[in-house]
């Protein structure tokens, strides 16, 4: 009987010590790094292209105007499940708020960054159902505008043994920005983050 | 014996200080790499490192200078310099403001990752994301590990 309340007894002091569930600080996160990337890395990576690029003086159009860009392959050859649409988008946003470009969404080398709307509804104006439509809302042809720039990329993984209990891992971001006409490449980055913890830690 | 010791060691540092030559500034030469001086060598360093450590001794800002780059954009650099001995790790964040003081949102605003090594001069650099960013606020907060 007394075993069996000592049990019971540890059973609810340990389910009292499960740690419980908080909304994370985004803003001044003071937690710990992982080896894996977190949103912390992906902000970091993000503010550190956005800020080369804009620095850079790429952007400006000679004659005024914006730059039409689209979004090419950001290719992930790291361990883990990363959507590079989550990077992408940080870095698109702050271009378009920059003021001196405009994304399309007509092309792009991600699912996540066109819209695939944009030919359906063209679709119907070309198929019999446009019948049902109001000729003059349909979309004309000729009326969707080419990118003229493309920012493309990569992000890269190396897993190194520091010593025996610790290992090493590195995250390459690259970017690059190319003109679609010429195929000339006016802008490239790499940032690198690294992160240095237990052998035992995973970062996949 | 115990002033001939003295007499040696009086010496001896003052052979190693006189190894000191002043050089160009723009070259920061860490301790243990350049010649020894008066103020830095075997005999002294692990005192004044003690002492450092005993005031708080930390990075402080020099100059901050601020232009608009020929896109429109404000630029931003901050020197400072490590005041302690060893590596100062810390994050930063810059919090671009327009021309009301209200606070332009931006991905950039980030916490980014730096660090000064000791004795050493540290820079940041920034770039705003919108030519309407007028003015900047930036926070630092040490690295733990």
């Amino acid at each position: 009987m007394r075993h069996l309340l000592s049990l019971f007894v540890c059973t609810l002091v340990l389910a009292g010590c499960t740690p419980e569930t908080r909304n994370i600080d985004t803003i001044n996160d003071p937690g710990k790094p992982v080896m894996g990337l977190d949103y912390r890395d992906f902000d970091q990576a993000a503010s550190r292209m956005i800020q080369s690029l804009l620095g850079s003086g790429t952007l400006t159009k000679q004659g005024g105007g914006r730059y039409v860009v689209a979004t090419g392959r950001v290719i992930n050859d790291t361990m883990q499940r990363i959507d590079t649409a989550q990077l992408m988008a940080k870095i698109e946003q702050d271009l378009m708020n920059s003021g001196k470009v405009v994304m399309t969404s007509a092309v792009g080398g991600q699912t996540a960054t066109s819209d695939s709307l944009i030919y359906d509804v063209r679709d119907i104006r070309d198929s019999d159902h446009a019948d049902e439509f109001n000729a003059d809302t349909l979309q004309a042809k000729g009326q969707l505008i080419a990118p003229e720039l493309s920012i493309s990329g990569k992000i890269i993984q190396r897993n190194i043994r520091y010593d025996n209990n610790r290992q090493q891992v590195e995250y390459y971001f690259q970017l690059q920005l190319t003109d679609l006409t010429t195929g000339l490449r006016f802008w490239q980055n790499e940032t690198v983050i690294g992160k240095r913890g237990s052998n035992k830690s995973v970062s996949w | 014996m115990k002033i001939t010791l003295n007499i040696l060691l009086g010496v001896v540092t003052l052979c190693a200080s006189s190894c000191y030559q002043p050089h160009d500034e723009r070259v920061n030469l860490q301790q243990g790499l350049r010649s020894d001086s008066l103020g830095s060598n075997i005999i002294v360093r692990p005192v004044g490192q003690v002492w450092s450590a005993l005031i708080g001794e930390g990075i402080e800002v020099k100059r901050i200078t601020s232009w608009t780059n020929k896109d429109g954009f404000m630029e931003l650099e901050v020197r400072g310099y490590n005041k302690a001995h060893g590596t100062k790790r810390f994050q930063y964040r810059v919090e671009w403001l327009d021309g009301s003081g209200g606070v332009i949102g931006s991905k950039a605003t980030a916490w980014l990752q730096n660090s000064a090594m000791g004795k050493s001069p540290w820079t940041i650099h920034a770039v705003a994301p919108g030519k309407n960013a007028a003015d900047f606020k930036i926070n630092t907060r040490k690295i733990k590990n």
